[in-house]
């Protein structure tokens, strides 16, 4: 993919809903194309993606069709994001025309504890995918009660970016080994950076965390967590996320003048993309903030529009909390999944066992989202070698293969959109001071909790 | 007699129920077509929704059948009650702002000049402007600081709002987008102003040179079913406001709940978490507040709508 940005991440985006038109009357017109799908032909479903994405995914495909001696392949892209997409591919189960095989942007745990996914457990025994080969946080991610529902072939990983310019201009060493490893050091040399102009922001350091769906790992980070899969328990209002979301508003409070909404009117310091609703540039790429957290599919669009005021930034570890003892990363992985009704089930796991180990290095060349199977030998991609040269390119190809082996578990719940949709709702009450960080989080916990139970209930 | 029965008959006038008949047969075969769309398409969707809204129905698998339990979890749902008073407050606002709107253009195109015909065409234009397209050039028109509507209100000496990031101000700023575009209630204003006789307003100019008068005793009063009609028409779509506030706020109502609408509850229920029996108790209570207005209004018709050649 692309770009996941988060500007309205927790809900459906403008882009995604103008898509969704678009894969909405795609979706209308796939039983025609699904009808033609015959056994030994394999059909793959993916969500939105650039030319390139959809590019790659066909050619990956059409070569692993010809050398298994398989039918012509087809490859349907840009059904869109998020709930359209899913509706797209929820319509063709329930018709009984599915796609062999499908990419998911959207955790494969909901819909496959409702019996919308085959369970790949048999099929990943004795294959050069079994479970073993796999990082155990990431593989969470498609699994409900030991049962997996999918596979996160490759994933964004999320990691600390930051302008090394920007250190160095005031002497801060800009060596990853050097860069703040706990909440209060990062508070502290935020501070180096931020410059109001009156109620405007000029420049910033970092940010407290306002993405719903990395609030897990800022969780995790200060020895917490949302969600006790074991247990089927949302722990959205233990004591370390009261005290993140404290430390958080605190942090706003000194050093944002109380008022997100200031920063806004002053540029996008929310992601590395231009912001969707109000067409703002990303305050990082124009040399104006110091730091922030991104997924790893940056590496693919940082050299593009717009192009960064500066040449050299860097990645490295999250910063662990007050509560916390290590570091921790997170993913936003692309799923694939065989939904219940595909003409070829057998063919299409041959298929995701070839991405997942051979097809996922031309993939991460091309695009950067990395790949997840232990036995996989990364090359670094080719944009990045072009831009910055081999050894960096190495160095981060590197680091994220370290990053993707401590992932802690998220996108593990069967009610992923609500509990999204709930944090999402209690940090904006947070942090434009409707709600106190208690209450507001005592709300989203029994919302949360009383949506699993009913779902799980009968 | 059977002979008088003979005889009778051919003495008998001849049946007039025959053509009746092949007439009517002939009227519901034109109006077949469209009884079989209304009947696949409204009539048993409508009787599915009353019955999935009693069950707990994920999209996959079968529903299973849950009494009124959908309904209780909705009273016991923030979002819900969020959404129903937003959605209250927007229809409330909006729907009279539209008319006394789309009554005041009318008036001003209803003057008869070289242009009008290119103002009635300007005026209309917008309403073919998809709502998506026309919600995203406004969230750019106010997006604050580098917005040109705040650039120009700066410039003037305002300190202009943030129009979509305020929670106390962006439930107003959809309001303010509803009235764009008017293009139809306008044009059915105009239909009602172009058929008031000429005799009847002559006559009005006569009896008093004060233009209010004749717009209080004449104009309004003859366009009465004009309005009832974009009342009603305007109260069923401000209720269904979906896509200028799935836009602008999303699926969570962004900024803090604040442009959180019935329907994008409704559709979030359906398609995002897959509820569809809470999704289809949202839409039956809709369906029963819509209903009960329209009623309302109606009722309430026959003291202020007059037709032309009626008693009132």
């Amino acid at each position: 993919m692309t770009a996941k940005t988060h500007a309205r991440p927790a809900s459906l985006s403008r882009r995604g809903f103008l898509k969704g038109s678009a894969a909405l009357g795609a979706g209308l017109a796939m039983p025609r194309m699904a009808l033609a799908q015959q056994e030994g032909q394999l059909l793959l479903w993916l969500p939105g993606g650039s030319d390139l994405f959809c590019k790659i995914h066909t050619g990956l495909l059409e070569k692993f069709s010809t050398g298994a001696g398989l039918g012509p392949a087809t490859t349907v892209c840009g059904l869109g994001q998020d709930t359209e997409f899913t509706q797209a591919l929820i319509g063709s189960i329930t018709a009984g025309t599915p796609p062999d095989i499908s990419m998911l942007w959207d955790s494969p745990v909901s819909l496959g504890a409702q019996g919308a996914f085959m369970p790949l457990d048999d099929m990943m025994k004795g294959s050069k995918i079994s479970i073993d080969t796999w990082p155990a946080g990431l593989l969470s991610s498609c699994q409900f009660k030991g049962v997996t529902y999918g596979l996160p072939v490759t994933a964004g990983v999320y990691s600390m970016w930051y302008n090394q310019e920007l250190f160095e201009a005031k002497g801060i060493p800009s060596d990853r080994a050097s860069f703040p490893k706990t909440w209060d050091e990062m508070r502290k040399l935020s501070k180096e950076f931020t410059v109001w102009d009156g109620d405007k922001l000029v420049s910033a350091g970092f940010m407290p965390n306002r993405v719903p769906e990395t609030m897990v790992i800022w969780s995790a980070l200060n020895g917490g967590g949302m969600f006790d899969e074991a247990n089927l328990k949302y722990t959205i209002d233990s004591e370390q996320n009261v005290e993140m979301f404290n430390y958080f508003l605190d942090w706003m409070n000194e050093e944002y003048k109380g008022d997100f909404n200031l920063v806004d009117r002053s540029g996008n310091f929310l992601d590395g993309y231009p912001n969707a609703t109000t067409g703002m540039g990303p305050a990082f790429r124009e040399g104006r903030q110091a730091g922030m957290q991104s997924g790893s599919w940056l590496l693919g669009d940082i050299f593009a529009d717009p192009v960064p005021t500066f040449t050299r930034w860097n990645l490295a570890g999250n910063p662990v909390g007050p509560s916390g003892s290590k570091s921790v990363s997170g993913t936003w992985p692309n799923w694939f999944v065989i939904p219940v009704g595909s003409k070829n089930p057998q063919a299409a796991f041959d298929y995701l066992s070839y991405l997942a180990v051979e097809g996922s290095v031309e993939w991460y060349q091309q695009i950067p989202d990395v790949p997840t199977n232990s036995q996989v030998q990364r090359k670094a991609p080719e944009g990045l070698v072009k831009n910055r040269g081999q050894e960096v390119a190495d160095d981060i190809t590197a680091f994220l293969g370290e990053q993707a082996a401590i992932v802690t578990p998220m996108w593990n719940s069967p009610v992923q959109s609500y509990y999204t949709d709930q944090i999402a709702r209690a940090t904006e009450k947070i942090y434009t001071k409707a709600a106190s960080v208690k209450d507001a989080l005592a709300e989203a916990q029994a919302a949360t909790q009383a949506e699993l139970e009913r779902v799980l209930a009968g | 007699m059977a002979a008088n029965t003979t005889s009778g008959a051919a003495s008998a006038p001849p049946r007039t129920a025959r053509p009746g008949r092949a007439e009517a047969r002939a009227g519901v075969l034109f109006a077949l077509p469209w009884m079989v769309g209304m009947t696949l398409f409204v009539l048993i969707p409508l009787i599915l929704t009353f019955y999935i809204a009693q069950t707990k129905f994920q999209i996959t698998g079968a529903p299973k059948w849950v009494g009124l339990a959908n309904y209780e979890a909705l009273m016991k749902d923030p979002a819900f009650w969020r959404s129903a008073k937003n959605t209250a407050i927007y229809a409330a606002i909006s729907v009279p702002l539209k008319l006394v709107m789309a009554l005041g253009l009318a008036l001003l195109l209803n003057r008869a000049t070289a242009l009008s015909g290119f103002y009635r065409t300007v005026f209309y234009l917008p309403f073919l402007m998809p709502a998506v397209a026309g919600s995203v050039v406004f969230m750019l028109l106010l997006t604050p600081g580098a917005g040109p509507v705040n650039i120009v209100l700066q410039a003037l000496g305002f300190s202009p709002p943030d129009w979509l990031l305020d929670p106390s101000v962006a439930l107003w700023t959809l309001i303010l987008l509803s009235l764009w575009p008017l293009g139809v209630e306008t044009l059915v204003f105009l239909g009602g102003l172009q058929n008031i006789p000429k005799d009847v307003s002559e006559a009005a100019d006569l009896d008093s040179p004060k233009a209010w008068h004749k717009l209080v005793w004449i104009t309004l009063p003859m366009i009465t079913p004009m309005i009832l009609f974009n009342l009603v028409i305007g109260i069923i779509y401000s209720f269904q406001v979906f896509t200028q506030a799935i836009v602008i706020g999303g699926t969570t109502g962004t900024p803090a709940e604040s442009t959180l609408m019935y329907m994008v509850v409704l559709y979030r229920a359906a398609f995002r978490y897959f509820n569809m029996g809470a999704a289809a108790a949202m839409a039956t209570v809709l369906f029963g507040v819509v209903l009960v207005l329209t009623l309302l209004i109606f009722r309430s018709a026959r003291g202020w709508v007059h037709y032309e050649g009626a008693g009132r």
